[in-house]
């Protein structure tokens, strides 16, 4: 099927040439958890060129309730695998990369890369995925802790570093709170995020746009 | 004056977003806070200190959109004019 009549809804929306951008794009998602799932499933779905996902986690039940690419069936499967089956299965046109891994020190970022999005779970790995990035990489950041979340786009040499602006956060002991609602709400507004950056019009440049899901609250920090 | 920012779980807690103090000559963050807590009527300095005083993690305390911890901490001076703002993020994803 051309890609004209398979995104035809969305080039509605942003037109042809936007379209043309994001099939062109390469985009790295680290952590295919509850922010990843929902990122990569989107970025496919809108015909993003290439996707490179990072994962070392298998898929354990409390995943279910918010990983919406796993099923039962895949119980105690790697995620990764299971994550590049179905988003090749939801997009066969667009090119899917595993990465195996856990994001440390010694994690190396594919250098043709337009943009990373980070969907990780704890800010050590956070900051190892920053510095692996070549300066003028734009990186959006995604965190939700039950129904308070963040988002902020930043532009590696440019920006303050996520390793300074997070300094002195607190990565919990144990499990976080996670309900699916509120993943989706923010997997959908970084994916929102990520086709501005591809267009070159990022809306939360070193802007941290807070939700809290609880009161339907949106606010600006800027950094 | 100085403009206090509160985020996320802080602004729940506090009930408020923003307060407005006047600017005292030769005041750090440290000496701001006490002044802040004074304007509020639900405790919140317990969040960031320890009974030493000390900062503890969970807030990032940014003076003008940048942490304290890489600035001068609870040193650090506010001026008439600066925004202080105090955002606890969320880590999971």
């Amino acid at each position: 099927m051309p890609s004209a009549d398979r995104y035809n809804r969305q080039i509605l929306h942003w037109g042809g040439e936007k379209q043309q951008q994001i099939e062109a794009a390469k985009v790295l998602i680290a952590g295919v958890g509850g922010l990843g799932c929902s990122v990569s499933q989107l970025l496919a779905r809108a015909g993003v060129g290439k996707l490179y996902l990072v994962d070392d986690a298998l898929i354990d039940w409390p995943d279910l309730n918010r990983q919406l690419l796993y099923t039962e069936e895949d119980i105690g499967r790697p995620k990764l695998q299971v994550a590049q089956e179905r988003i090749s299965g939801i997009n066969s046109k667009i090119s899917v990369e595993g990465i195996a891994g856990r994001i440390d020190e010694n994690f190396h970022c594919p250098g043709d890369i337009t943009l990373v999005v980070d969907c990780l779970d704890n800010y050590t790995s956070r900051f190892n995925l920053e510095e692996s990035l070549n300066s003028g990489t734009f990186l959006v950041h995604g965190a939700i802790d039950g129904d308070q979340g963040q988002i902020l786009t930043i532009q590696k040499g440019t920006s303050q570093p996520l390793i300074q602006l997070f300094a002195g956060s607190l990565q919990p002991q144990g499990n976080i709170a996670a309900v699916g609602a509120n993943v989706l709400t923010v997997a959908g507004l970084m994916a929102n995020e990520v086709f501005q950056v591809i267009f070159g019009e990022a809306k939360l440049l070193n802007r941290c746009l807070i939700l809290g899901l609880g009161d339907l609250h949106f606010s600006f920090l800027e950094v | 004056m100085i403009r206090v920012e509160f985020y996320s779980l802080l602004r729940l807690l506090l009930k408020q977003e923003k307060i407005d103090l006047p600017a005292v000559e030769d005041e750090s963050v440290g000496q701001l806070l006490p002044r802040i807590q004074q304007q509020l009527t639900t405790p919140f300095l317990h969040k960031l200190l320890d009974e030493n005083g000390a900062l503890i993690p969970g807030t990032i305390i940014l003076v003008n959109r940048r942490n304290i911890l890489h600035l001068d901490k609870l040193e650090t001076p506010v001026h008439n004019g600066d925004v202080v703002a105090f955002f606890p993020p969320g880590a999971g994803g």
